[in-house]
Formats: structure tokens, C-alpha cells, sequence
């Protein structure tokens, strides 16, 4: 999948990325890229700073140093010094969607207004044309018949495929998970699984933070390991076999 | 003891009078109803204020919000009242002066309740609206105000119910407000536990109103949202939703 042997420009990378919280860095300075089309999957423990890099690709989390790369545009604070034109983070988000653990779907919403809100608001259309985008995203998600159901009225599944329906309702180039089955009953986890693993066949760019072992090896033909805020291990589809970091090992024996 | 004078409770003054204690009533309403529109704007801009980036806004904010919390309603009316009219030579109307008066204090306290119903709407609201590309304006209104206000709603009712009671000290500058018209009802008669009684009651009749007003709009910001109203609203969207489910089933 990955044209990285192809020698392609990268749909995004991250350069130097370091984040502090006050005193304490959680990022040590990560690069990685991303190339179009190809399913990153990034594991580690708690605390790894894991879900901090899929945060920065999106610049919901501005990093302290380093760039963040967007088909050529640079965003992001830059190393040491060095301030090239850069690019504002409404631009970058309109092309990159984003589910996370705890859904966030808007409560006070329909599934279906959830969807056209986002439609309406950030491309301009009409709310009557936003809705009947709405309906075919919801329809792909298999959703259609709870249009009219709120959140509260959903179960957990349900609600996480509204909120990957909402993101893929805006046409994103690239498609960013945190930890999208964490928050789920096990019994849940499948039907979320199977959207994702749905959107990966039609090749859409994503990156995928997650615990489900099962589902990276699967799909992911990019992996990353990361402990302590960096990328301790990475490989692409065969990871899991061929590994030979001690430490990744270890925590995929764990999980596995 | 044959010369003391037997309680006489007239209590049929409540009824002959009973226009002008209704307009007194009224009176009260009208002016609270007033200084509650133009609070909640300024308790909005100042929740506003208190939760932003620059440091100069938040300390005015929250300079505003100690000073005037912190004063009682009837202070409040006559510094208004008389002092602006002995420091700027500008007299306002009696009904001018509580309008302001209450406005003074009570932005103090709605912006505290907008502060924390803003608060208390999930961060992962927001970081979702603006993942989706959203202005900050945009996931301000549609996303952030509309769970933000169903919090803040009752608590907005309680606060309006204190202003009705409050405008009872305003009888003090002259407004014809109800205990203003039962006092001079009962300089004629003296009969003041039949009056008292008599605005005590119609005070809460005003706030079982207001209660039930309230109530009412609570209901409105819910959701999901359910009713005769909101169906009758929403009968178009809805329509167009049933159409799009049968066109993708």
C-alpha cells in the first residue's frame, strides 16, 4: 500500500515534535512520516505519548518545537528558530478528521444533525443539502434508521460510527483514531472495527492509535512503538513477526 | 378588659385594592424583567471576560463581580438614584434607576453561573468541533452555548425570582412597586398584617409563575427534544429526515 519505496512525498510528517505540559516533556523530539493510503497503527503503554502525537497531527495539541508537514505546508512552531510561512490550523483540520475514544458526539444533536452541523459549517452548504450528505454517510455506516436518535439513544458502537460517519462526512485526506475501541463494551468493539477496517479497503490514509493488537497486525502497514515519548520500535506490515526490539516484544506479548 | 379594641382584619381591603396591588406587582415584573435581559447579556460578556487569554479582562472581570455581588439591592438603588444625580447633575427615571440598580448586581452573578455551565460542558465538545475544522465562533454557538445554556437555565429562573423580591426595596426611591402601593394603602387603613400578608402571597404567585415559566424553557433546551411545540417546529426537518432514511433504506 505504502509508496514509501516509490519515493513519494509524504501526505504528512511530523519533524522534531517536542511537547511539554508545563515542566515535564512528553514528547522527546518525533519524527515520522506518513505516506497516502498507507494504515498507520501506533501502541504503546499508558503514558507514552501515544495519543499526544496523533493530537499534534491535527494541532489539537500545539507542539512546543518541531513542524508538522501537510502535503508541502508547513504548520506548527518549527526548529529552533527557524519560522518559515506558516499555515493556520483551521486549514490543516478542515482536511484531516478525527474520532476519538470518547466519541464526542454533540449531545444536544440528532446522529443525523450531528453530521450535517459539521457538512453545514465547514463546507457552506445548505443545511437541507448538508442533511442529505448526512443520510448517505449514516447509510454507510449502517445507520440510517437511527437518524433521528440522539446520542443518549445509541448505544456506545453506535455512537462511535456516527462519529467516524461525521469525520468522513467532510471528505478528509487523512483519517486519525485515539483509541477509537477503549471506551467500548467488548461486544461492541466488532461493529466499530469492521467500519474501520472497511474505510482501510478503500484506501484511506489513517492512523491508527490503538490496544487491539488483533486489528494493527491486520491492517496496519505502518507500526510504530512508543515508550516514554519516543518511537522506541517501527516496521511496516510484518512488525509483529520480524521485531526485534526487547522492549515491543514484550508489550505486544502482553497484549496479544 | 372590656376597652381593648378587638382585632379588626380587613381582610376586604385586599380585594377593593386589589388593581392597584396587581399593578404594583406588575411594576416589579416589569422592571426585573428589564434588568434580566440587560444582566444577561453583560453576565454572558463578563463569563466571557473571566475565562479569557488576557489577563487584563480577567482581572476586570473579576474585580466587577466581587464589588457588585457583594451589595445589597437597596444600596444599590440609592447610590444609583441620588448619586449619579449628585456626582453627573444626570437624574434617571425611578424606573431608570432600579432597572440599573439590579442589572449592577445581578450581571455579577449570572456571569458566575455562565462561567461554570460553560465550564462544565465536556472539552471534548469543543476539541471535537474544532478537529472538524469549525471556527472557534462556530463551536462557540452551535456547540458549546446550546449545552452551556440548558445548565445555566434553572439556575437563571432562581436568580429572576431574586430580583423580583429585590425591586420590594426600590420603594425607597418612589417606585410604585407592590410593597410601595401596600404602604400607602396602609397609611389609610393601618391594617399592615392584612397588606403584608397580601404581598406575600402574590410574591409567590409571581414566582410559581416564573417557576413554571422556566420549567417551560428548560424543557426547550433538553434533548432529546419531545412536545407539541418542538414537534410542531421541527415538522419540516423532520419530514425531509424521513424522506432521506427511506431513500437510503
Amino acid at each position: 500500500m505504502a509508496n514509501r519505496a516509490s519515493g513519494g512525498q509524504a501526505l504528512i510528517s511530523l519533524q522534531g515534535i517536542r511537547k511539554s505540559f508545563g515542566s515535564s516533556e512528553v514528547l522527546h523530539g518525533v519524527d515520522l512520516e506518513v505516506f497516502a493510503g498507507s494504515h498507520t497503527v501506533i501502541f504503546g503503554p499508558s503514558g507514552s505519548g501515544k495519543s499526544t502525537v496523533l493530537r499534534t497531527m491535527n494541532l489539537l495539541e500545539e507542539p512546543t518545537e518541531g513542524s508538522v508537514i501537510f502535503e508541502g505546508i508547513e504548520y506548527g512552531p518549527g526548529v529552533s528558530g527557524t519560522k518559515p510561512k506558516r499555515g493556520k490550523a483551521l486549514d490543516l483540520r478542515r482536511q484531516v478528521g478525527m474520532v476519538f475514544q470518547q466519541f464526542n458526539l454533540f449531545p444536544h444533536l440528532s446522529a443525523i444533525d450531528n453530521i450535517a452541523l459539521a457538512v453545514h459549517s465547514v463546507t457552506g452548504k445548505s443545511k437541507d443539502e448538508a442533511r442529505e450528505r448526512a443520510a448517505v454517510e449514516l447509510k454507510k455506516v449502517g445507520l440510517i434508521k437511527w437518524a433521528m436518535n440522539h446520542p443518549a439513544q445509541l448505544s456506545g458502537g453506535q455512537q462511535q460510527r456516527v462519529a467516524i460517519a461525521r469525520a468522513l462526512s467532510l471528505d478528509p485526506k487523512l483519517m486519525l483514531f485515539d483509541e477509537p475501541t477503549s471506551a467500548l463494551d467488548p461486544e461492541l468493539v466488532g461493529e466499530v472495527l469492521a467500519v474501520m477496517r472497511q474505510l482501510a479497503e478503500t484506501g484511506m490514509t489513517m492512523v491508527v492509535v490503538t490496544h487491539e493488537m488483533g486489528f494493527a497486525k491486520e491492517v496496519g502497514d505502518q507500526c510504530i512503538f512508543m515508550e516514554d515519548g519516543y518511537i522506541v520500535a517501527s516496521g511496516g506490515a510484518d512488525f509483529f513477526d520480524t521485531c526485534t526490539n526487547e522492549r515491543a516484544r514484550q508489550f505486544i506479548g502482553s497484549v496479544l | 378588659m372590656e376597652d381593648t379594641p378587638r382585632l379588626n382584619f380587613m381582610w376586604h381591603l385586599v380585594w377593593d385594592f386589589r388593581f392597584e396591588l396587581l399593578r404594583g406587582l406588575l411594576t416589579a415584573v416589569n422592571v426585573a424583567i428589564s434588568a434580566l435581559i440587560l444582566s444577561l447579556i453583560i453576565g454572558l460578556g463578563l463569563a466571557l471576560m473571566k475565562m479569557s487569554r488576557f489577563q487584563v479582562l480577567r482581572v476586570f472581570s473579576s474585580g466587577y463581580i466581587n464589588i457588585f455581588r457583594g451589595i445589597p439591592a437597596l444600596v444599590s438603588v440609592v447610590w444609583v438614584y441620588f448619586g449619579w444625580s449628585l456626582l453627573f447633575g444626570y437624574n434617571f427615571t425611578v424606573y431608570q434607576a432600579g432597572v440599573i440598580a439590579l442589572t449592577l448586581l445581578y450581571s455579577s452573578f449570572f456571569a458566575e453561573i455562565f462561567r461554570t455551565a460553560l465550564e462544565a460542558v465536556h472539552k471534548g465538545q469543543r476539541e471535537a468541533g474544532l478537529a472538524l475544522g469549525m471556527s472557534r465562533l462556530r463551536v462557540f454557538r452551535s456547540i458549546v452555548m446550546p449545552q452551556a445554556l440548558k445548565i445555566a437555565v434553572p439556575n437563571i429562573g432562581s436568580m429572576y425570582i431574586g430580583m423580583i423580591k429585590d425591586t420590594s426595596t426600590f420603594t425607597v426611591i418612589g417606585l410604585s412597586e407592590l410593597v410601595f402601593v401596600m404602604q400607602r394603602i396602609n397609611a389609610e387603613y393601618f391594617q399592615p398584617f392584612v397588606l403584608f400578608t397580601a404581598a406575600a402571597a402574590l410574591y409567590v404567585g409571581a414566582a410559581f409563575l416564573v417557576d413554571f415559566i422556566f420549567r417551560a424553557i428548560e424543557g426547550a433546551f433538553s434533548y432529546p427534544r419531545q412536545g407539541a411545540i418542538k414537534r410542531f417546529l421541527t415538522r419540516k426537518k423532520r419530514a425531509q429526515v424521513q424522506r432521506l432514511v427511506e431513500a437510503n433504506s
